[in-house]
């Protein structure tokens, strides 16, 4: 009995010990033989890990562009690496890194480019673009704002977008509304409530989040952060104008409101439901609704978000990043990885597989989006949209303002002693605290 | 006594020894070290700060709130799971196949794992299509709103503790009631009194190990909450959710503000230590041993 | 007589209401993992799916490598139960029978560790296994639980009441030390090892908190974890595949209950009661 129950022991702490390392050494077994078939005196290929958010038909598009990058050359392996979201991804990232074992590329949201850049935790890119001499001009000019953090380049373009308006084509038309959709904030609660039907669906159901915020602020004319990005600028009309809207027609029954962790989900399930008939969302999304519209048998449509004073959205999405501190073999790795990821080719794949804005102008005016675009024209919403479109924050505490302000909103919705106005200085007012430290 | 069985029990006890001086004596201090830091995890220079951290924590109003937030939570779920369960525990006290699959049933959640729990009872709550509102609606009273208002959040997650831990605590207290010998009510000149007072003069201190012991093990174990809040409210809506372990959790892995969280788990040592003695002194003296 | 047989029938019934409440939590996961997703949203609710949607368990279950989940969830659990039998049977044994200097002192810190929570020790811990490269491996799941106080407060107890004679004669037979604590103290203390076996491993299979703060990669990743991944689907909540994969993690514990339902109840309440 003692025997056998050492034997197990050993056996087991064996297993441990060996079987189930880290993601790194995991993988080694099964590129040993990837390197061995397909080298044979030349150097092992280099093997690095990329991580990236998101699941459905964005996580597809990751892994199939790794596969192909990985069939296409045998200097790099690259193992990619589902992380949640982004805010879990870039949890894990810094922990990580912390640790020791950052992965050497991995997905940086825009607006959090500046927080990994200025804590030193990634890697500038300018000796690498200037040594390959890439041509930074093909790039949209737009989405380039969030790449850069004092001046200096750290990210590249990689999974791009808006938020858009998604709506259910087959209720306006019922209900008698023009089929391409509202243009305006006014048309926008017009249309919500003549789709309204009582206890059976609403006009539109949507989660507070930060990103549809910062698009109705700047459809008012507004900003998020001052100029010096030390206060917060959006303590003004143009900040309290979508708070009111919002709440003028949640109070009438006309949007819903999701106040619980998952809102989010909530909505786009709505959506899919049909139990809403509109729904903000990035145009990441846009396979998976037009899957999901056909097998719920209703007509996708989609168009700018509504118009206040101008059309107006944040873009979105992440950037490719590389680690820093990469021992210079492992640099070149990525570095290979990162270029190849954010080239033409891989854009218009990308960009035709999940929705995604084409990061360079080259693809956008390829004969194949142009063919996509004539035969879809859901596609072009969001690349049209690019010309109302600006950068996100990137200061080091954005995330957490993010946080904060919509918490604040988010109180004014369930709490209707808190108005607008209050909701939103109390949100300045911690956002300059944060900002001034 | 030779050297060898001098020096025999202290290396039977240290590997246990050895594993707890690291990863619990150790890290308690540490985190205190790392309290008067502020330190974001990369950079290899901390910088002291302090009592700053602690200063900066009681000045959160997010803070003061998660504070009420796992007072009111630790309150209100050891009181109902324990009055609960105690209740449960005398009726359900009899012998016979139903009433020992009775004590099953009720047990049943504990050995479940708490993500489980989580995720059924997030999809019951659900405000629109959950079971509970159904139910509700069924009977014709208003639906309710569980995780998704600031004002039921909390009360919401009480409910799912006491419904996992009150199978616990019943069994454990059936086992007390039924070391209590029938002699002793016997021999008292209770016998034939009403059951209110047979109940306090006699059970409820006959009780009173078994009832110490389950307080003073739900209290800590609820001062611990984290699964049901990762799971079903994030903290939220608006912080209504988020007790200590989570606000430590997330600052030290969401915002990596290391000496902040750890000036904040400073606090949960001290308030759970504090709670343990208080305890100790004052209701140890009121249990009853044999 | 009729006023006993109504209180009984008033009583049984108000059992079986109380069985229901605890049930109805899991046989509605049971309902929702066996239907499509249009039928998770109806309202009001249904109880029989029209259609019985066995696909749901394979798609929960190849939604992530549970395979590898299930593996990590066994070989930690087995292994935090190995060791801790080492530690706490060589411990129990030194701290119940032997009196050494500073024996007071090496037991009020195994008692204290019974106070200080995971939650409260994580980060230092997270900070001290990410020096030794620890991260992300199992071993960050099974070191810290390679002893329990709570096994060594338990097996000390047991240790105690075994009759000193017995133990006097073997040590006059020349009988060395680990026979006897092998060939006499720890059959004597056979209901407690395997309470405490059950309660641990229990402990460990279930728990959440522990492998989510130590591990960053599906490699290290324990079933819990696995579970709660299911959760995050982007493109609409989809409970029918999330309670499946609920009933993958929830159903064999809940078949090893059925069968054992009376020892592992005497176990856990064996326990408390001592």
């Amino acid at each position: 009995m003692k025997k056998f129950g050492s034997i197990l022991l050993a056996a087991t702490l064996a297993f441990a010990i060996t079987g189930c390392g880290d993601s790194n050494s995991a993988g080694s077994t099964d590129n040993a033989a990837a390197s061995g078939s397909s080298n044979g005196a030349a150097s092992k290929p280099v093997e690095i890990t990329y991580w990236y958010s998101w699941g459905d038909k964005i996580a597809e598009n990751n892994e199939n562009l790794v596969k192909m990058f990985n069939e296409s050359q045998d200097e790099v392996i690259v193992k990619a690496e589902y992380q949640g979201s982004y805010a879990d991804q870039h949890s894990k990232a810094q922990a990580a890194f912390a640790a020791g074992n950052a992965p050497e590329v991995w997905q940086n949201e825009i607006a959090s480019v500046g927080v990994f850049a200025e804590s030193g935790m990634t890697q500038e890119l300018t000796s690498f673009v200037e040594k390959d001499q890439l041509d930074m001009d093909d790039f949209i000019p737009g989405l380039m704002g969030n790449s850069y953090v004092n001046d200096k380049l750290y990210a590249l373009p990689y999974l791009r977008s808006t938020p858009i308006l998604y709506f259910n084509r087959t209720m306006l038309e019922e209900a008698g509304l023009d089929p391409a959709g509202p243009k305006n904030w006014a048309e926008f609660e017009d249309y919500a409530r003549k789709l309204t039907i009582k206890d059976q669906r609403y006009g539109i159901s949507m989660p507070v989040d930060i990103w549809f915020y910062e698009a109705f602020v700047r459809q008012s004319g507004g900003t998020m952060i001052s100029e010096d990005g030390k206060s917060a600028a959006f303590n003004n009309e143009a900040g309290i104008e979508p708070v009111k809207l919002w709440l003028k027609m949640k109070n009438e029954g006309i949007m819903s409101i999701g106040t619980t962790d998952d809102a989010g989900t909530q909505a786009k399930t709505d959506f899919h439901n049909q139990r809403s008939a509109m729904l903000f969302a990035s145009t990441a999304d846009l396979t998976n609704n037009m899957k999901v519209a056909e097998e719920q048998g209703f007509e996708l449509g989609t168009t700018f978000m509504p118009a206040n004073d101008t059309f107006g959205v944040p873009t979105g999405g992440a950037n490719l990043v590389m680690t820093s501190g990469l021992s210079p073999e492992k640099q070149e790795a990525a570095w290979k990885f990162i270029k190849w990821m954010t080239s033409k080719e891989q854009t218009i794949y990308a960009s035709s597989f999940t929705g995604y804005l084409p990061s360079r102008i080259s693809a956008v005016e390829s004969d194949e989006m142009k063919k996509l675009y004539e035969e879809k024209p859901l596609f072009k919403v969001a690349v049209d949209q690019l010309e109302y479109a600006g950068p996100r924050p990137m200061q080091k505490v954005y995330p957490e303002i993010g946080e904060m302000i919509k918490d604040e909103i988010l109180r004014s919705v369930v709490d209707s002693s808190v108005t607008a106005e209050a909701a939103i200085a109390e949100a300045a007012k911690k956002a300059d605290a944060l900002l001034s430290k | 006594m030779t050297f060898w069985s001098r020096f025999r029990p202290y290396v039977m006890v240290a590997p246990s020894i050895v594993i707890f001086s690291i990863f619990f004596i150790y890290p308690i201090f540490y985190m205190i070290f790392l309290s008067f830091y502020n330190w974001d995890f990369i950079n290899p220079v901390k910088e002291f700060v302090g009592f700053n951290n602690f200063v900066e924590l009681f000045k959160d109003s997010a803070f003061l709130q998660v504070l009420s937030n796992s007072l009111n939570y630790t309150l209100l779920s050891v009181s109902l799971s324990i009055v609960i369960s105690l209740l449960l525990a005398i009726w359900l006290n009899r012998e016979g196949a139903w009433y020992g699959f009775v004590q099953g049933a009720l047990f049943s959640p504990h050995i479940v794992s708490l993500v489980s729990v989580s995720l059924v009872w997030m999809w019951l709550m659900d405000p629109k299509f959950g079971l509970l509102n159904g139910l509700l609606d069924m009977v014709g009273l208003p639906k309710l709103e569980w995780l998704s208002s600031p004002d039921s959040s909390l009360l919401s997650l009480v409910l799912v503790s006491v419904w996992k831990g009150v199978g616990y605590n019943a069994l454990i207290f059936i086992a007390g009631l039924q070391s209590i010998p029938k002699d002793v009510y016997e021999a008292s000149a209770l016998d034939e009194a009403n059951w209110w007072r047979k109940f306090y003069k006699i059970t409820l201190p006959m009780l009173s190990p078994t009832l110490f012991f389950l307080i003073i093990i739900n209290l800590i174990s609820s001062f611990q909450v984290f699964e049901t809040i990762a799971i079903m409210t994030n903290g939220g809506p608006i912080n209504s959710t988020n007790t200590l372990v989570f606000y430590i959790y997330e600052y030290g892995f969401r915002y990596f503000k290391i000496g902040y969280a750890s000036a904040a788990g400073v606090i949960l040592l001290v308030v759970v230590g504090l709670l343990t003695l208080v305890y100790f002194k004052l209701l140890s003296r009121k249990v009853h041993y044999q | 007589m009729a006023r006993k047989s109504i209180l009984r029938t008033l009583n049984v019934t108000a059992t079986i209401v109380l069985v229901a409440i605890f049930a109805i939590p899991f046989l509605w996961m049971i309902s929702t993992s066996l239907k499509s997703y249009p039928e998770t949203v109806i309202f009001p609710p249904k109880w029989i799916p029209s259609k019985v949607m066995w696909s749901n368990f394979q798609a929960a279950w190849e939604s992530g490598p549970f395979l590898k989940y299930l593996m990590n969830s066994v070989v930690v659990s087995i292994s935090i139960l190995l060791l801790q039998f080492t530690t706490i049977i060589l411990a129990a044994y030194a701290f119940a029978r032997y009196s050494f200097k500073g024996d007071k002192l090496l037991f009020g810190i195994t008692m204290v560790t019974l106070m200080i929570p995971g939650q409260l020790i994580f980060l230092p811990v997270y900070l001290l296994l990410s020096k030794w490269g620890l991260i992300n491996n199992l071993l960050a799941l099974i070191l810290p639980f390679a002893s329990s106080a709570f096994g060594i407060f338990m097996l000390r107890q047991s240790f105690k009441q075994v009759q000193e004679e017995l133990i006097e004669a073997a040590r006059l037979d020349q009988t060395p030390e680990w026979k006897i604590i092998l060939r006499i103290m720890v059959p004597m203390a056979r209901p407690t090892l395997v309470t405490f076996a059950l309660f641990s491993f229990i402990a460990h299979w279930n728990d959440y908190f522990w492998p989510l703060v130590m591990t960053t990669s599906d490699a290290a990743r324990t079933l819990p974890i696995g579970i709660s991944k299911l959760r995050e689907v982007d493109g609409g909540a989809a409970w029918h595949i999330l309670m499946a994969g609920n009933m993958i993690l929830v159903v064999p514990i809940l078949i090893v209950f059925l069968f054992g339902q009376r020892q592992i109840i005497k176990a856990f309440v064996y326990s408390g009661v001592k």
